[in-house]
């Protein structure tokens, strides 16, 4: 992999983000309305209100000059004031990042660990009973939306049979600090982190399954079965490491939605993170906290789009580019 | 194999973890009382000068007391701070406070105090005080003594429905910064205070120790906020919170059915209503940028016959799905009081016969034959506009049109967010919409929003107007002129009975209903619930949420908060299954590398 190699995938991907940046402005003033008319309507604001909170709203001026005042503020890395709470995007969503990660995160690892197991699974053994039942499955897991399946849950282990809570990410009675804090905000991830994982698994274990398939038919396993290896051992060392390929970049990919990719199901189970945030700024609408979420989750999915592209030769030396 | 050997023990951590989540999650509560109460919205903002939601003016009735104070049954002035007032001309004001006021922090809280806020508020405009101070001007002699002058006569005096704001907390904060000003200080007057917020969570708000009625019987109310509604319900249920505000109207009528549940439909003035656009040139504004209604609205007798067409009743009933009751004039007030009787002969009942007679005689027919009467030799078809952020919204508009079209008027649809329909309800480029209104206590915003002034007029900016019906009623506003100064509460309840009733006959604004805030708490706990007004109103998210400070716990008050031994047994079972997958994973594994 060469110098010029990586300073062109860089440069690919900042000025995907610059137009990332750029568009993000216009998307969210394709409908004319007025923020200050709906939030306050019925309120007999004064003239002098009006223009301070359209002025506090950033909203004065031609839309060149608020456009220029945006540009200005993005690159300073400051994202605006939320109108609805009237405090900094950047603080507002540095605050709900961490739920989210975690969330997701932990959700991504265990569907990623399990899919990927099951793929092996079936593929190894495709054809069998337990393909048929491991794909099957996992094309109805896939197939399932993830906020109807966290319904599903919530209904079943928090309302009937009352085993877990019905949201939020801590119980505001449980203790305050150290181990039990911990304990009890897992406690509340349990059922938001089953329904993500199983959500997700369905696409590993298919992608997983269709490689392994793809690598029996090489001649190197031939090879290796007649070197009088072990089933297993051919299947380890030589199948597995080479199907693993396609499912790296999947992963890649995946982690770059893990910030933006549960806004449903955090509303489903009121978890505290970006993707209730967004929730709650689009029925707003909340203008500069929605730019500053897209924003966030477009240079998310770049950025690790941009690593799946600048490891892979390294996964696989087949793929040099020159 | 290490990859696959990483995974697994990643996935093991992960599992485990889950699973011994539940072990200490059971904390033993101390012995506070606690009341939950669960809501669907958070905070915008604990700042008192720049909050506009709902779930924050709770926080500011609990946190903020006021001067004087309003009873629960009907909205009458009752002494607060003050322990009493009087005037010689009605505009001039002297209030005399309790003795030994402090603040919660321990401040003593004097009439400078009061002073203060009423004076600072009015000169930097903030925007939950305006309507009440914009006219006053606030001395403080002695600390007990406050003297409040109004510059015209205003009839909300003596009462000074007005958050008061600790002085010496706010004096810091310059002008410049104070709608920004994130006001987590918790310092106040009220009978709780804000002591911890988690923003999209919850905040709780603790006893204050110097509230002037004395300490109440509740330690801490926790507000819980659910994004999910019914999850909201499903808490109830379940003994996690004590009430909710906001329930479905789905899952209302069961919790109406159950045991232990009070569900209540509290009528604090809102309403839902079919506008008719029937601006007829006055005031008059430039045809290029503004549109015009279909003329036949400008008629009243055609607008009146559209209100006969009108089946209040079945709206109610299938759109409302019962909650709610049907509307009669518009609704100034969270106090019933303020809307007139109608007589029989005001009143436009629902008559689709009186409704196409009335069509009939004034000319509007239909020559061709094809069910829809003509306006000079056109079809009359009428714009509706339908409001996507509203789910009544469109069944609302099929009944509506579906009678409209008995009577031979046909319709068609445009859809708006709330943003849109402003600038469409400015600019008059609609014939008809459903919408709604929440009033304040005082009538005086609702009834200013149908002056002539309140026709949009200006092109730079449709948003400015709420007078959408684009009616001007020159006798309209020299009542609403009257009533804003007549200090005589019976003289100004007849004033603003007969501008309700000739609004209603100008058969612009059909109220459809009045839309009530749907709560419902569980009766093991607490005792005490008020309803503000008395009979109709709700319970909690009231004008001045007396409940809290009235509640008392019924039994047992710790509820054990964290996980049920059932809970505790469950999940270590479902981290053993977890843990078990895995091991069968590499049992097999190596059972299969014996096999070969």
């Amino acid at each position: 992999m060469t110098f010029r190699f990586v300073v062109g995938k860089v440069l690919g991907a900042l000025a995907t983000l610059a137009f990332v940046v750029v568009f993000n402005f216009f998307l969210f003033r394709v409908v004319e309305t007025n923020p200050v008319a709906t939030l306050y309507r019925g309120r007999n604001l004064t003239d002098s209100q009006r223009e301070e909170l359209t002025r506090q709203f950033g909203l004065d001026g031609s839309k060149l000059e608020q456009f220029g005042r945006y540009l200005e503020q993005t690159l300073q890395l400051n994202l605006g004031r939320s109108y609805a709470t009237n405090q900094p995007v950047i603080d507002e969503i540095w605050a709900a990042a961490p739920q989210t990660i975690a969330l997701v995160g932990v959700a991504t690892v265990l569907s990623m660990v399990l899919g990927i197991l099951m793929g092996i699974s079936a593929g190894w053994r495709r054809g069998t009973n337990q393909d048929r039942a491991l794909t099957s499955s996992s094309i109805v897991t896939w197939s399932t939306p993830d906020f109807w399946l966290g319904m599903i849950l919530l209904t079943l282990f928090a309302v009937r049979l009352g085993l877990f809570p019905t949201g939020g990410i801590s119980d505001p009675s449980a203790s305050d600090s150290g181990l039990g804090k911990l304990l009890d905000q897992l406690w509340h991830m349990t059922l938001p982190c089953v329904t993500l994982a199983i959500a997700y698994l369905g696409e590993f274990a298919l992608v997983m399954r269709s490689s392994i398939v793809d690598v029996m038919r090489e001649d190197y396993l031939t090879l290796a079965r007649a070197k009088g290896l072990r089933d297993s051992q051919v299947r380890d060392r030589h199948a597995v490491r080479n199907a693993l390929l396609p499912s790296t970049a999947l992963i890649a990919i995946n982690f770059g939605f893990v910030l933006s990719g549960a806004i449903a199901v955090e509303t489903v189970f009121s978890w505290p993170g970006l993707g209730l945030l967004t929730y709650e700024a689009l029925r707003g609408p909340d203008l500069p906290m929605l730019q500053g979420l897209f924003l966030v989750f477009s240079a998310a999915v770049i950025v690790f789009n941009l690593l799946a592209d600048l490891v892979y030769p390294y996964l696989d030396p087949r793929v040099r580019y020159q | 194999m290490k990859l696959v050997k990483l995974l697994v023990a990643a996935a093991l951590v992960v599992l485990v973890a889950l699973g011994v989540s539940a072990v200490a999650t059971a904390q033993s509560d101390d012995e506070k009382v606690v009341l939950t109460v669960g809501l669907t919205q958070d905070l915008d903002t604990p700042n008192v000068t720049a909050g506009e939601l709902v779930s924050s003016y709770e926080l500011y009735n609990l946190q903020y007391a006021a001067p004087t104070d309003l009873a629960a049954d009907d909205f009458a002035i009752t002494p607060g701070l003050a322990e009493s007032w009087s005037s010689e001309d009605g505009r001039k004001w002297t209030y005399t406070l309790r003795e030994g006021l402090q603040w919660s922090d321990g401040t003593p809280l004097t009439a400078e105090d009061i002073a203060y806020t009423i004076n600072r508020s009015r000169d930097e405009e903030w925007l939950n005080y305006t309507s009440t101070v914009a006219n006053l001007e606030a001395e403080a002699p002695d600390a007990r003594t406050l003297i409040v002058t109004s510059k015209v006569n205003d009839p909300k005096l003596p009462g000074l429905s007005l958050y008061v704001v600790p002085k010496h907390v706010w004096e810091k904060i310059p002008a410049d910064d104070i709608s920004n000003y994130p006001a987590v200080e918790g310092v106040g007057s009220g009978p709780f205070t804000l002591s911890e917020w988690k923003k999209g969570q919850f905040w709780r708000m603790e006893a204050n120790p110097n509230y002037w009625r004395g300490q109440v019987a509740i330690d801490e109310v926790v507000f819980r906020v659910f994004r999910n509604a019914d999850a909201m319900v499903a808490a109830l249920r379940s003994g996690e919170i004590d009430a909710a505000h906001a329930v479905p109207e789905a899952a209302f009528p069961q919790l109406q059915t159950e045991e232990g549940i009070v569900a209540v439909a509290g009528e604090q003035g809102g309403f839902d209503y079919l506008v008719l656009n029937s601006y007829a040139d006055n005031p008059s504004r430039d045809t290029d940028a503004f549109d015009a209604p279909h003329p036949a609205l400008t008629d009243l007798k055609f607008r009146q016959a559209i209100a006969h067409a009108i089946d209040k009743e079945t709206l109610v009933e299938r759109v409302l799905e019962g909650i709610g009751t049907p509307g009669t004039t518009m609704s100034p007030s969270a106090n019933p009081a303020w809307i007139p009787e109608l007589t029989a002969d005001q009143d436009y009942e629902f008559d689709l016969a009186k409704a196409n007679q009335i069509l009939d005689d004034a000319g509007y027919t239909d020559s061709d034959g094809n069910g829809i009467r003509e306006y000079e030799g056109e079809d009359i078809v009428l714009r509706y506009a339908i409001r996507t952020e509203s789910k009544n919204s469109k069944p609302y508009a099929e009944f509506i049109t579906g009678w409209l079209k008995e009577i031979g008027i046909d319709s068609t649809f445009s859809s708006y967010d709330d943003g849109q329909l402003i600038e469409v309800a400015g600019k008059g480029d609609f014939d008809l919409y459903v919408w709604g209104w929440t009033p304040f206590v005082d009538p005086d915003p609702m009834l200013s929003y149908f002056q002539c002034s309140q026709v949009s007029v200006d092109k730079s900016d449709f948003s400015n107007y709420y007078n959408d019906s684009g009616i001007c009623d020159e006798e309209y506003d020299k009542l609403y002129g009257e009533q804003n100064t007549e200090l005589d509460l019976e003289k100004r309840q007849e004033l603003v009975h007969e501008m309700l009733t000739r609004f209603y006959t100008s058969a612009g604004y059909i109220v459809t209903a009045t839309s009530p805030d749907l709560q419902a708490y569980r009766t093991d706990r607490f005792a005490g619930w008020v309803k503000q007004p008395a009979e109709t109103g709700p319970v909690l998210f009231s004008n001045t949420s007396p409940s809290y400070w009235n509640l008392t716990p019924t039994a047992s008050t710790s509820d054990g908060g964290g996980l049920s031994t059932a809970g505790i047994v469950a999940i270590v079972v479902a981290g053993a299954i977890g843990v078990a997958l895995v091991g069968w994973f590499f049992v097999r594994r190596r059972s299969a590398e014996e096999r070969e």
